[in-house]
């Protein structure tokens, strides 16, 4: 007899989702088991999935072919992975561990240089040409929205963003009485900041909030689902 | 002036010193024959023999100096005449031998002329040849009991002070003179001993084992010092020579007698040819030390008195091994209950018995009735010590004379004082205690057989009697026969009123040796007297029983009753009791810990975690079996969902579409059905070529997951409708560099095929040769990088974002600046696109009722559960202010 894929599945899904919600009565060795297979089973797909989808393709199957090539620049350029491979694998030593440093470093730079590069382009500056743009009436009326709704969003918007980091401003001087405190207005800014970070942090919530509730209900699902198949399969 | 570093110290030190300043090491090297002197011995090297006047260059500058000084010290001396009589041998024999090697007593003379305060004693003093001072009767008091050593005027001194090669102290030796009453009785008792007889000596002294001086072994020819040497020809011009055997075993006896004391007999016995008779001191030629008159005087003296009959001696428990062999040489063979004990050596009872007989002075025979108790404390020996004058005193081990005989006559006087002789020195009569400790009866004592006068004068020379005869018994006789001094004392305590400890029990300073009275201190409050109170009560119990005039006799300071005996139980009232308990309790509930306080909330927050649970289960169960839709669809559109609806219809017919899978496994559920409308709507509308690309480990099988779930009614092929890339490593890295040049970046499928030649991704080389771009993720941050990452490179594609719920308030601000064309916010976007989409696939909708109910739950949760807490909290401050 031939067992379904579909049902084999099912009946571990099944399985493990009734063991992950025996967290439910607390810690116990159903809930560490399901996590403790998990953990070995995904550790065990990530390590395939890097050498299949990564070294194979990327480090040695290129190898072979560029050596045999005339083509200098293609042997450079496939022997550069393999050389800074061992310069990394040179971190096991204690004593050769400098070595590794010449790796370390291209990898720190080249991405600290992407990341600020994208940060400044891709983040800072647009997202100060969109607040600015807020108060834009030729903008809100090439997207057919309402200048003043436009407005108003953008007040609300910059209002927000200037209380909450004025909040964060904790230039403090000591007063008359010896207690240390901001300045007054400062004061009356961060709290209006606190608000929307209170109302930041609720939004943020509740979408934790739903994400997990939906997770909920696909697994409550997909267990009713299998009993479905399983009343399918077996005529119950 | 050139400047020499010295090589010990490493001071600077001028080139005309011949000794270091600092650490007196020596400078300049020597010359002359002393050259090479100073160099050290090696191992095995036999040292030569050298005279102490050549070596003294080799001195240090301290000795030297010391020397010296003794040297003008003896020239300021009035020459001392008093022993030429005495000792003319002596002064006739003025060759001085070189000092042997052993000869260490070379710097004692220099140093003992600078000590002015210190007096040489007589019997030093005729070894010496320094005139002893003048004893000082004024400066003693009766109070002080010293015992004198004697004068240095009793020995005979050498006149060869100037002679380089002879010591200076050497140089000193002179005759001795006559003593008078103040001479100690060592110098008499030597010179009776002397009388008596002449020991015999044997060579050689033993080796001296110092380091520091590797003499060799001693000769008693050649070796023994000038000032021995003239004792010992005195001692035989008075004595006749005495070959004894009490120095046969020379080095054993060297152990208590000095060397030279050794050597001295030994060159006698050498010297002089053994002689069955005892011969003055005096008379003796042949003897090759210079006997002082006083150690050659013992022998004549003895030989002068009354034989008498053998007596035991007691021989006292101060007394040299080698002393009391001397009397009980003879007893030993005669009985083996000899007390010959002497505490200071063991070795000096085994010596004893070689050593032969000799004729042993009176005071040295032990009578067994010694244990008669003395009422004067001054040993009679003593006393009759002093009372020889005109005779050396040398002792007859020293002078090398023959047997000691002792005197008869003081041994008749008192029985008790066994060792009566009018040769001995007082100083040897003081040391003798008369009774022992443990007092035995007289008839357990051994008493020391000494020969008899008669028996040692009847015995040659020849026959070597030992001088000392070591007794069995003298062990035992050491602690069993108290001393005289000792038994009065214990007698005192029978008494019940001590007597007075009187100035009368002391010895008078006339009867004290001179060498000890020499030696006491000046008193200077001696003149004073000795207790400031006038009062003499006499002491008659406690410690200082006996004593007047101790304590001042305060009327009615006396104790009139015994003192009272107090308790030691502490005496505290209730009040006290109580305040001490209470102290107890305070600190220990300073150490006791404190019980921490239980919160009780903790109950309530289980418990409200079950019914929160409870009722989500339930809820979900409810709805997702029955599948309800109790709950409406969202109505309205979001903003960032409106423009999505007409991408979807401006996209043209099958064109590419790049969808990103940046979401984790346990999200699958959410964006799966946040997705599967917009995708379904795209592949109904449109049929795009999709290419799925993502960038963690388990982004490739959540797409093939996506296809083979809510989208498989497409019936989508791989590597012919769509293509799965697979892992994009590198982090943004990686996605920069698949934005710059994807073929590069991305050259295999997932099942490791070229991609780029497949029809999913025909015609396309770029990333904004795609249609559109939709990136799928749970999270903002991924979200972030692949929007800066492509922002330059995507062009005017549009760029979807399809999110989960969490991520979506985060996602909004790019919306907002136009870098995001559209964002589906989680389920709430998945069932709104739906709606859109004629309710297909419908996972959507088939979760919304049970999550319309969760939300409706959570908000009902938190907002009566802030309302409870702001109402308890109100009420919470309203009973505060009540309470204040």
């Amino acid at each position: 007899m031939n067992i379904p894929l579909d049902l084999l599945s099912g009946v571990l899904s099944f399985l493990f989702t009734i063991l992950i919600l025996s967290y439910l009565i607390g810690d116990n060795p159903l809930f560490r088991i399901a996590t403790y297979l998990f953990v070995g089973i995904a550790s065990g797909y990530v390590a395939t999935v890097i050498w299949w989808q990564v070294l194979v393709p990327r480090l040695m199957t290129p190898l072979l072919p560029a050596l045999n090539s005339d083509s200098l620049a293609l042997k450079i350029f496939v022997l550069v992975p393999w050389l800074g491979m061992a310069f990394i694998l040179m971190k096991i030593s204690p004593r050769l561990s400098g070595i590794a440093s010449l790796t370390m470093a291209f990898l720190v730079g080249a991405g600290a240089a992407v990341i600020i590069a994208g940060a400044v382009t891709g983040t800072l500056i647009p997202q100060f040409e969109a607040t600015i743009n807020f108060f834009d009436r030729d903008l809100a009326a090439a997207r057919n929205i309402y200048f003043l709704e436009v407005a108003g969003n953008g007040a609300i918007i910059l209002a927000g963003a200037v209380t909450s980091l004025v909040y964060f401003h904790f230039g403090a001087r000591p007063q008359a009485d010896g207690s240390m405190r901001r300045f007054g207005l400062i004061e009356i800014i961060a709290w209006v900041g606190r608000i929307f970070i209170g109302i930041t942090l609720g939004a943020i919530f509740a979408g934790v909030y739903a994400a997990a509730l939906t997770a909920l209900i696909e697994r409550i699902s997909s267990i009713f689902d299998f009993i479905t198949l399983l009343r399918t399969t077996f005529g119950l | 002036m050139e400047i020499i570093k010295c090589p010990s110290c490493g001071e600077n030190n001028t080139s005309d010193m011949e000794f270091c300043q600092n650490c007196q090491a020596r400078l300049q090297p020597l010359t002359g024959p002393l050259k090479g002197e100073d160099k050290a011995i090696k191992p095995g090297q036999i040292p030569t023999n050298k005279s102490t006047a050549e070596l003294e260059p080799l001195l240090p500058k301290w000795l030297k100096d010391a020397r010296d000084s003794a040297r003008t010290g003896e020239e300021e001396k009035p020459a001392q005449t008093s022993s030429a009589n005495q000792m003319p041998a002596q002064q006739a024999a003025p060759k001085k031998p070189s000092a042997p090697a052993g000869d260490f007593l070379s710097g004692l003379q220099a140093q003992s002329g600078d000590d002015e305060d210190d007096e040489v004693p007589d019997w030093l003093a005729s070894i010496t040849g320094d005139t002893s001072k003048p004893k000082s009767a004024a400066e003693e008091t009766t109070d002080t009991r010293w015992v004198e050593m004697g004068n240095r005027n009793d020995y005979a001194q050498e006149d060869a002070a100037a002679d380089a090669d002879t010591p200076s102290w050497l140089a000193g030796l002179q005759p001795l003179e006559p003593h008078t009453e103040e001479k100690d009785e060592l110098t008499d008792w030597f010179r009776t001993a002397a009388e008596e007889q002449k020991p015999s000596y044997q060579d050689p002294a033993p080796i001296f084992e110092s380091p520091v001086e590797q003499m060799p072994p001693a000769k008693p020819v050649d070796d023994t010092p000038d000032w021995l040497r003239q004792m010992a020809a005195d001692a035989e011009a008075k004595l006749e020579p005495v070959q004894a055997d009490v120095y046969q075993d020379a080095p054993e006896f060297s152990l208590d007698a000095p060397d030279w004391l050794s050597n001295l007999g030994g060159a006698a016995m050498e010297s002089k040819p053994e002689s069955a008779q005892p011969v003055k001191q005096q008379e003796s030629t042949e003897f090759p030390l210079e006997t002082p008159d006083w150690l050659s005087s013992l022998g004549s003296v003895e030989i002068e008195s009354k034989p008498e009959p053998a007596q035991p001696v007691e021989i006292p428990l101060e007394t040299p091994d080698w002393l009391s062999s001397l009397g009980g040489a003879e007893a030993a063979q005669m009985s083996e209950e000899e007390s010959v004990v002497f505490a200071e050596s063991s070795l000096a009872g085994s010596e004893a018995e070689e050593i032969p007989s000799f004729d042993i002075p009176d005071w040295m025979k032990s009578s067994a009735d010694d244990a008669k108790p003395l009422q004067d404390t001054t040993p009679r020996w003593l006393r009759e010590e002093s009372n020889l004058a005109g005779e050396p005193e040398v002792p007859a081990w020293l002078s090398g004379t023959g047997s000691f005989e002792l005197s008869s006559e003081k041994a008749e006087e008192t029985p008790a004082q066994s060792e009566d002789s009018e040769g001995i020195p007082a100083w040897l009569k003081a040391a003798e205690p008369h009774h022992f400790i443990e007092e035995p009866p007289a008839a357990e004592v051994g008493p020391l057989q000494t020969p008899s006068a008669e028996e040692e004068r009847s015995r040659p020379f020849n026959a070597e009697p030992p001088a000392f005869e070591a007794d069995p018994t003298a062990t035992e006789d050491l602690f069993t026969e108290m001393p005289s001094w000792l038994s009065d004392a214990m007698e005192q305590p029978s008494s019940s009123t001590p007597t007075a400890i009187t100035n009368t029990d002391a010895l008078s300073p006339s009867e004290l040796p001179s060498w000890v009275q020499a030696m006491r201190p000046v008193d200077a409050s001696a003149s004073q007297p000795a207790s400031l109170s006038s009062d003499q009560t006499l002491e008659s119990r406690g410690a200082l029983a006996g004593l007047q005039g101790v304590l001042p006799a305060v009327p009615g300071y006396m104790p009139t009753s015994k003192p009272k005996a107090y308790s030691i139980k502490l005496t505290a009232s209730d009040e006290q009791l109580a305040h001490a308990e209470i102290l107890e309790q305070i600190l220990a509930a300073e150490t006791a810990p404190v019980p921490l306080e239980v919160f009780s909330n903790l109950r309530a927050s289980r418990s409200l975690r079950w019914l929160i649970s409870a009722l989500l289960l339930i809820g979900t169960i409810l709805t997702v079996s029955l599948r309800t839709q109790i709950f409406a669809s969202p109505s309205g559109v979001p903003n960032e969902m409106r423009n999505l609806l007409f991408i979807s219809q401006s996209i043209p017919d099958n064109a590419p579409i790049l969808v990103a899978m940046d979401y984790e496994s346990s999200r699958a559920g959410e964006m799966q059905a946040a997705a599967a409308p917009l995708l379904d709507n795209l592949m109904l509308l449109r049929a795009p070529r999709l290419t799925f690309i993502a960038t963690n480990e388990t982004g490739a099988i959540l797409a093939e997951r996506l296809m083979a779930g809510p989208l498989a009614v497409h019936n989508y092929t791989d590597r012919v409708s769509y293509l799965n890339l697979g892992y994009l490593p590198g982090g943004q890295l990686g996605i920069r560099a698949f934005a710059q040049s994807p073929t590069l970046a991305a050259p295999l499928d997932i099942s490791l095929q070229p991609a780029w030649e497949t029809p999913p991704l025909e015609g396309v080389i770029a990333l904004n040769q795609f249609a559109a771009m939709i990136l799928i993720t749970d999270n903002a941050e991924a979200a972030r990088i692949w929007i800066e990452q492509t922002q330059e490179l995507r062009g005017t594609m549009p760029f979807i974002i399809i999110s989960s719920a969490q991520a979506a308030p985060m996602i909004q601000p790019y919306y907002n600046s136009a870098q995001v064309t559209g964002i589906i916010p989680g389920l709430q976007g998945g069932a709104v696109f739906e709606q859109y989409n004629a309710s297909r696939p419908g996972t959507a909708r088939s979760y919304w009722d049970a999550y319309s109910l969760g939300m409706l739950l959570a908000v009902v949760l938190v907002f009566g559960g802030g309302l409870w807490s702001l109402i308890s909290g109100m009420r919470e401050r309203a009973n505060a202010g009540e309470g204040k």
